[in-house]
């Protein structure tokens, strides 16, 4: 009874905070700009064709095929890397002293973050008609189609899938394991009755989050699908708007995506996080030993990933000693760099300070215990997961071209827009540590009567380390933009990856891949930085 | 790299870094983002024509032809640019639905007669075969025509004709040759295609690198290969059919302030001085008769233009995609 007041008058004076009281209603402030964008973005397709979405697509059998291809690649895609990603997640659970095991963590964050235009080179080098590893793979063998489509986004999201199964692994406790030695389990018991309960959790929300991704894929899509019967969703949308300008069909389109996304999504969000860029525990785990032979297989499948995760990248080097090293040519390369570097910073500090103040009334509604309103905030708060890019970035270039001198303004939209879009990765991410954080310290810090900065620096120390792998996500993630930026950015100041799509366009292929090798190596370069400080943290 | 941050920083917040100079008239022009490119004719035609205007050329880079296009539908009469230029010929039709477009006051005495061009609102500034590149060091004798490339089993990279000119081109002259055996056509061609691309330089880029035996590029593109590689094994199949052409236009816009300083952009296109620099920077061909051209150039092909309406063409496109997306099927 007594313990009951004690709860509820903490409570009281957790919410009575008066700057507790103002960053819940700035986070609120910026779910609703979020979301005001998505409404606008929207408005301006509807404003403009005068009529909203054209409903006798519904019945056209092109858009079921569309419809069933879409769904058909996510979904082997998402499958194909869960099932993988678990056997490698155990490989690297199981040998803790694997080497380059820090490197392997790394590649995999490279890449899951890796632009599409660098991953798709690579891709055609080492398995094009002309490919290094072609020879190896038949007679039938041919990159473009549903395979490639899937070999494409497994490689993209097997990565992710590793990580956050790797980081489940490491949640069991050492006890399970010490009972487990002690009531002498086979190796088949500690599969299904520790490690399958550790992973299931986990397990659909990795599959929805990758399905997701590969849902909405575009450039893969479009790069490796091969011929017309390889046509998703997006990459209709983006034939409707652009080249037949047909307003309608386009947001037929855009709506049914939204909606088959928008179900997996509620699966996603009705549960935990995803844990997968924490800190490597290195703390000494109690191990089950394994036998001999296990441990051969782990490490095979180990060395197998790794180079699977490399050899596309390896590919792309001898391109770079056939460019044409002019001064003015790494003067291009020196400035779009720049403008790169300082775009995705803007963007990644943005996102940062943005995810942070939204998860505050979510936070507030888990301590207060209005779970409705809480699942309400999340699912606001992330929705432009869902949303076709293609048809915000359409319907604000349309919304706002007549209105205001977008070449000179256009970087700014370039910049809201990626904030937009990778917001909902870093809530994603930082989203668990600061929920442990109230349930850890949220009691003591309110009995203490902390002030706001007070909290804030511990809060800091505490969530440091995610907090400096998150907004490396984000930054590898906007740099990396080229959709955005074709439809508001202008010539005057290009990003690299624009410039790379602009060499390639006119017949300068090997300066695209100079271009493409430096991205790359700063992509490395800030990845290996990332892991140091998230380990030194 | 210092100065950069600073200067990136200033033209974000003040927009427009290269602001024309006040006392100058300045002259708008939509263009797409390859011809802006600091090796494409941009740079080069802007120069040549401050010499003489006495204004600012300011060039505004759509990502393409059709976001040029795009962008007039959704400015209207609140459009910025006093010229547009890029739309292929196949795109006029839709322009002038705009009701923007301004009729020109050119004579087009010097245009090459077999171009026969006679409208009354674009300027035509530069024209290209679609052809089918091949590496002659790799195919002695390459097809002669498209049915014997269609029959054939030489592997194959087009474009989509949903989203790139190249493929709307071979769309046409499928159409064009095959009539109502298009459908087969297609099929037949699926069977021996390696792939079918966004955009022209993602097909080009994968032939370069040994991806098929045939590509869907222009006539030009040999040129590029001579003069900037010294590469000569890169040539174009001559098809006893006929090729399809695309004509390249500029127009001026009728909401535009300065008329009469976009006409005069309009007549530096097709003046002689202009008419040099764009095969070798935009790689297409001029439209002027009686240029020199580098000798390269006379190495190329010299195909027979296939007679396209273009009207009843914008009008089949739609069907025509909806046969190919159908039968194209691999």
């Amino acid at each position: 009874m007594r313990s009951e007041v004690v709860h509820r008058y903490l409570l009281l004076t957790l919410t009575g905070k008066p700057l507790t009281k103002i960053s819940n209603i700035t986070g609120l402030l910026f779910i609703l700009l979020i979301c005001t964008v998505t409404l606008l973005a929207f408005y301006g397709l509807i404003a403009f064709s005068g009529q909203g979405a054209d409903l006798d697509l519904l019945t056209d059998s092109y858009f079921h095929s569309i419809l069933i291809f879409s769904i058909k690649q996510a979904l082997l895609s998402a499958l194909i890397s869960t099932l993988l990603g678990w056997p490698i997640a155990r490989a690297l659970y199981y040998l803790p002293k694997l080497y380059f095991k820090r490197t392997f963590l790394s590649l995999t964050l490279l890449c899951f973050v890796l632009p599409t235009l660098v991953l798709i080179t690579g891709f055609v080098s080492l398995l094009g008609s002309n490919g290094f590893l072609t020879p190896l793979m038949g007679e039938e063998w041919s990159l473009y189609g549903l395979h490639g489509i899937i070999l494409a986004h497994v490689y993209l999201n097997l990565p992710f899938a590793i990580r956050a199964f790797y980081g489940q692994l490491q949640n069991i406790p050492n006890t399970s394991w010490i009972l487990a030695r002690q009531l002498k389990f086979s190796p088949w018991q500690k599969l299904s009755i520790i490690e399958w309960p550790a992973l299931r959790a986990n397990y659909a929300l990795t599959f929805g989050f990758i399905f997701i991704l590969c849902f909405n894929s575009f450039a893969v899509v479009l790069a490796l699908g091969g011929g017309p019967q390889s046509t998703t969703l997006e990459v209709a949308i983006y034939q409707a708007l652009k080249y037949d300008f047909n307003i309608g069909e386009a947001l037929t389109l855009a709506w049914s995506q939204l909606l088959i996304a928008g179900c997996f999504f509620i699966l996603l969000y009705r549960s935990n996080s995803i844990a997968w860029l924490n800190k490597d525990s290195h703390l000494g785990q109690w191990q089950s030993t394994q036998s001999a032979m296990s441990k051969i297989i782990l490490c095979a499948i180990y060395i197998a990933t790794f180079s699977f995760m490399l050899a596309p990248l390896i590919a792309l080097i001898p391109g770079v000693f056939a460019a044409n090293y002019s001064v003015a040519v790494l003067m291009s390369i020196g400035e779009a760099l720049a403008l790169t570097l300082l775009l995705g910073f803007s963007c990644a500090i943005l996102a940062m300070i943005i995810a942070y103040w939204i998860m505050q009334p979510i936070r507030h509604t888990l301590l207060k215990q209005q779970t409705s309103l809480h699942i309400i905030y999340q699912w606001l708060a992330n929705h432009s997961l869902i949303a076709p890019a293609m048809v915000l970035s359409v319907g604000l270039y349309i919304l706002f071209l007549p209105i205001m001198d977008l070449d000179s303004y256009g970087m700014t939209f370039v910049v809201i827009l990626n904030v937009l879009m990778v917001i909902p990765f870093a809530i994603q991410q930082i989203r668990a540590r600061l929920i442990q954080f109230d349930r850890d310290y949220g009691m003591l810090s309110s009995s203490l009567k902390l002030g706001f900065w007070q909290r804030f620096s511990i809060e800091w120390h505490y969530a440091k380390s995610i907090l400096v792998s998150t907004f490396s996500l984000v930054l590898l993630l906007a740099m990396g933009d080229v959709a955005i930026f074709s439809i508001f950015g202008s010539d005057q100041l290009k990003t690299l990856p624009w410039l790379i799509y602009q060499y390639a366009s006119s017949y300068r292929i090997n300066e695209a891949s100079l271009a493409s090798a430096i991205l790359l190596s700063i992509y490395a370069f800030l990845l290996l930085k990332l892991e140091r400080a998230k380990n030194n943290a | 790299m210092k100065k950069i941050i600073p200067l990136v920083l200033t033209s974000l917040l003040t927009g427009n870094a290269f602001a024309a100079d006040s006392a100058q008239p300045t002259l708008n022009v939509y263009t797409y983002s390859s011809f802006v490119s600091d090796w494409g004719p941009g740079p080069k035609i802007k120069t040549a024509f401050e010499k003489s205007c006495e204004c600012t050329l300011n060039f505004i880079a759509e990502e393409d032809g059709v976001s040029i296009l795009n962008r007039l539908k959704i400015e209207g009469t609140k459009a910025k640019a006093d010229v547009i230029l890029g739309l292929d010929h196949a795109l006029m039709r839709e322009a002038k639905k705009t009701g923007l477009m301004q009729a020109h006051t050119q004579s087009f005495k010097q245009l090459k007669p077999s171009l026969n061009w006679n409208d009354e609102s674009f300027v035509p500034y530069d024209f290209g075969y679609f052809a089918f590149i091949y590496d002659s060091s790799k195919i002695a004798t390459p097809v002669s025509s498209l049915k014997e490339l269609v029959n054939s089993d030489a592997s194959v990279i087009y474009q989509d004709p949903r989203t790139s000119t190249p493929g709307q081109g071979l769309m046409f002259w499928m159409n064009a040759v095959y009539g109502n055996k298009t459908k087969t056509a297609w099929a037949q061609l699926a069977s021996h295609t390696v792939t079918v691309t966004k955009g022209w330089y993602e097909g080009y880029s994968m032939f370069l690198k040994g991806g098929a035996d045939y590509v869907l590029s222009y006539t030009t593109s040999p040129a590029y290969h001579l003069i900037a590689e010294s590469e000569g094994k890169y040539k174009a199949a001559q098809f006893a059919e006929g090729h399809i052409a695309q004509v390249e236009v500029a127009a001026a816009l009728n909401t535009s302030k300065q008329p009469a300083l976009a006409q005069s952009f309009l007549r530096f296109l097709i003046s002689n001085e202009a008419q040099q620099i764009l095969p070798v920077t935009n790689w297409m061909l001029p439209v002027v008769k009686d240029i020199q051209l580098d000798a390269a150039f006379d190495t190329l092909i010299k195909p027979d233009a296939i007679d396209m309406d273009i009207e009843q063409l914008s009008t089949d496109r739609k069907s025509m995609i909806k046969v190919w997306r159908s039968s194209a099927v691999k």
